[in-house]
């Protein structure tokens, strides 16, 4: 490259500058204005333009992995718990390993060989915005098939732990219906451990939507995220580092004041 | 189908191949463009490479045949590998980039299917008598997506703006190769931009005046680093003017929409002056990072051209034989025999280097190894390559048998047998394939007794062991940097790349014959013989890109090596 064209490469993106008015420019942008600068890659891209256009597709069907996984893991939990050594929990439990197996790398071809090959019935990737749901089918499947199966395992194990708690034979001694006793006395305090797998296993949700970013062309962030390390796109790769930090530290934080609120006993 | 046509440019795009090779870099030519005159070769080497730009391109307009009806659904779903990083057809360098701005913008001239050169917005031009003033002259009712005109004035803001080192485009050094009037000096920010040799005579005349007379100019004209950009709208909006809200351009299609990384939708260009003869009203162009992805995608119908992923081939072109095809790619892959002094001493035995050529069973290499439509090598020139067929050399005629004893006999005569084997090396860089062939190879070599050890090591050092004559047998490949013999043959000059060391002086006189000959074949093909005879390298296959492409999808390039194309020359028919 000709040494004034990069010259003037550098200068636009301020790289020509010393390493400390650099780093004194860039911290102040995201102080003072939340701006993590320009993209090095593409031209008329910024950082934030950038998390602007994939966070709201990952959010989307982050969100909605995290629901479907908890509806249907805290179901097969209490399930099998309830039914404890019949052949109910042993589906339950089967369900569950089956699912903790298969990462989602291998979920994905295997869900667009089924549904989109053979079947026809869903497109085998894209992203088409919340009003259309076909798009979103396979990659919430996907990511939280895995995350649903932890969910069922914790849920179950902690489960069992309250039903044989004291309180728990109290109530059964009053004579309680058993839909009563799981329902009002023994899922709350099963749910602790739950919730505390939850926090991190959003944001894990968000960063692991690389593989569904990469598979299904959903434009999250994730591929930004992996991309960015590829290109050597720094400010990219900074801002999203930033942000999904952010996010964790947002998501323990809720957890611990859900904490509190689901059992009163819990102090900080 | 019609004869392979022109080998793809190959020197934008190298890096997109993991194949590792080596490639001629833009900064290469340029020095070797600065050089020009003082060595006969280097100049030959820039006139072909700038031909090699712009050769290439399907029909003129859409053209379906009387008895093709049109299909209703005229949407066009392109895969990219990648996400295109710009638009901007100034900044942009990768030729993913550039079949984007091919439908968002218009040069002067594009091309159609043979290659050959069509008007674009201008429908005429002239040359001066000296060969270094060429006045276009654009069609009036060429019109930017807002309606306005395309006007000179267009073009000369593009031009300037494309040597600008404010700009910052990386692609600069295309107009200095262009020999447009005070680029370079432009381009090392010693001359102000307005100074460069370009005039808007009037609204519909662009005078263009180059340094010194280059005969291939116009043709590089349909190169995208010269397209127009509308100057209001770059002016207004400074990097952001590619954004779908506010682009405007002058081609047949118009940018609607951008989800980054992942889709980007266009639209057909009313305000186009040809857009009565276009057909495709929609083109997606989808990144898809996975190989497999897209063939998935594919096989939904969501994609309508993909490359295959290795291995895949063969089996697609059985299930799906009018959707896949292996199209022609210049390079080709042999194993480098170190001739030079720090050579093993066995190597220098022609006897020796023949008997290694003759027992590679290239057919099993194909067939059973690399499998994507790659055709055996008996020549080091690709068997498709404008304007010269290789020869047919004697060992390609012979059966693998017959292969296999003469290659023991020689090795006899150069004293070799069982009882005293010939040990050897075989360097290979990193990858899987060039593993298989080189496992594929020690059994060849084992089975007329020689015994090979493989040495595989990373690309880096690969190369440099290959360029300090490190090696025994080192595998190569090369791919044309221009659609001409000689981006081949030069190689084996003494003054050439040469890793191997081939130093042979009846070599370099008909090459250097060649450059003064009228028709240089018969030069070429004395090359090519005196390669055969003296087996300076064993060439084991030439490259092709195996790809899909949907039945009813044409105008496409598929029989041929094209990488430009034009979306308003595809249309979709009926089944």
């Amino acid at each position: 490259m000709p040494p004034q064209v990069l010259a003037n490469i550098n200068a636009k993106y301020g790289l020509d500058q010393a390493l400390w008015k650099q780093l004194l420019d860039y911290v102040w942008g995201i102080v003072s204005r939340f701006d993590f600068g320009p993209s090095f890659v593409y031209p008329d891209q910024t950082v934030n333009s950038i998390i602007a256009q994939g966070f709201p597709v990952t959010l989307t069907y982050g969100l909605l992995s995290a629901i479907v996984a908890v509806l249907i893991g805290v179901t097969l939990g209490v399930v099998a718990a309830v039914r404890h050594n019949s052949w109910i929990d042993s589906l339950a439990v089967g369900i569950s390993v089956g699912a903790q197996v298969l990462p989602n790398f291998v979920m994905a071809p295997i869900l667009v060989l089924v549904f989109t090959l053979w079947l026809r019935w869903l497109p085998g990737g894209g992203w088409e915005g919340l009003g259309h749901p076909a798009y979103m089918v396979m990659p919430v499947i996907a990511l939280s098939t895995s995350y649903m199966a932890s969910i069922a395992r914790i849920t179950r194990s902690s489960m069992l732990e309250v039903l044989n708690s004291n309180h728990i034979r109290t109530a059964k001694a009053k004579g309680l219906p058993m839909r009563r006793v799981v329902m009002r006395h023994a899922l709350k305090p099963s749910l602790l451990p739950v919730i505390s797998y939850l926090g991190p296993a959003f944001v894990g949700m968000i960063t692991g939507s690389v593989v569904i970013d990469m598979y299904f062309s959903t434009g999250g962030i994730g591929k930004f995220f992996v991309e960015s390390a590829l290109n050597r796109d720094y400010a990219v790769m900074m801002g999203i580092t930033i942000l999904l930090g952010a996010l964790t530290i947002a998501f323990n934080l809720f957890v611990d004041i859900l904490y509190a609120w689901i059992d009163p006993k819990i102090r900080y | 189908m019609a004869r392979y046509g022109q080998p793809i440019v190959s020197w934008i795009s190298c890096s997109n191949y993991n194949q590792n090779r080596y490639c001629s870099s833009p900064n290469a030519l340029l020095r070797k463009f600065h050089k020009q005159g003082d060595d006969p070769y280097e100049k030959k080497l820039l006139l072909s490479a700038c031909l090699a730009l712009v050769i290439a391109a399907p029909a003129f307009a859409a053209n379906p045949q009387p008895d093709e009806k049109l299909a209703d659904n005229q949407n066009l779903n392109y895969w990219l590998l990648d996400a295109i990083k710009t638009k901007d057809p100034q900044l942009n360098s990768a030729v993913e980039g550039s079949d984007v701005a091919r439908q968002l913008f218009e040069g002067l001239y594009n091309q159609n299917y043979a290659g050959e050169l069509v008007p674009g917005v201008a429908t005429d031009y002239e040359v001066s008598e000296d060969q270094t003033v060429y006045t276009f002259h654009l069609r009036p009712e060429a019109k930017w997506s807002n309606g306005e005109p395309v006007t000179a004035e267009d073009f000369v803001f593009a031009w300037q703006r494309l040597a600008d080192p404010a700009t910052g485009s990386t692609y600069a050094w295309y107009e200095e190769l262009m020999n447009v009037k005070n680029a370079s000096a432009i381009v090392a920010g010693e001359v102000d931009p307005s100074e460069l040799g370009v005039k808007a005579v009037d609204d519909h005349t662009f005078e263009v005046t180059l340094g010194s007379p280059i005969p291939y100019f116009i043709k590089m004209t349909t190169h995208t680093s010269t397209f127009p950009v509308n100057r209001a709208v770059v002016e207004e909006f400074g990097d952001q003017w590619t954004l779908p809200e506010n682009m405007v351009g002058n081609g047949a299609y118009k940018l609607v929409e951008d989800k980054l990384g992942q889709d980007l939708t266009l639209e057909r260009n009313e305000n186009y002056w040809d857009n009565d003869n276009t057909v495709i009203e929609t083109i997606h162009f989808q990144a898809i990072n996975d190989k497999n992805a897209a063939l998935t995608r594919y096989l939904a119908g969501e994609l309508d051209r993909i490359e295959l992923p290795s291995g895949q081939f063969p089996r697609l072109k059985e299930e799906y034989p009018d959707q896949t095809h292996a199209v022609p790619r210049s390079c080709t892959y042999a194993y480098l025999f170190n001739v030079s002094e720090k050579g093993p001493e066995a190597l220098k035995d022609v006897r020796v280097r023949k008997a290694l050529s003759y027992a590679l069973n290239r057919d099993i290499i194909v067939d059973n190894i690399t499998r994507g439509g790659q055709k055996p090598a008996y020549s080091w020139t690709y068997y498709a390559t404008a304007d010269f067929q290789p020869p047919v050399t004697d060992y390609s005629q012979w059966s693998q048998e017959e292969r296999n004893e003469k290659a023991v006999e020689l090795l006899k005569e150069a004293g070799y047998d069982k009882s005293n084997p010939l040990e050897l090396t075989l360097s290979y860089n990193t990858s899987d394939d060039h593993k298989k062939i080189a496992i594929a190879a020690q059994q060849f070599w084992k089975a007329i007794g020689v015994n090979v050890t493989l040495n595989n090591t990373e690309w880096k050092v690969y190369l440099d062991n290959l360029k300090n004559y490190n090696f025994d047998i080192g595998r190569y490949a090369w791919c044309g940097d221009y659609d001409e013999a000689s981006t081949y043959l030069d190689y084996f000059r003494s003054g050439g790349m040469n890793y191997g060391g081939f130093d042979d002086p009846d070599y370099d006189a008909v090459m250097k014959a060649s450059l003064t000959a009228e028709d240089p074949s018969a030069d070429y093909d004395k090359a090519e013989q005196i390669l055969a005879e003296e087996m300076p390298l064993a060439p084991i296959y030439f490259y092709s890109t195996p790809v899909m492409v949907p039945a009813d999808v044409k105008g496409l390039p598929v029989d041929n090596v094209l990488q430009n194309w034009y979306a308003k020359d595809i249309y979709r028919v009926a089944d």
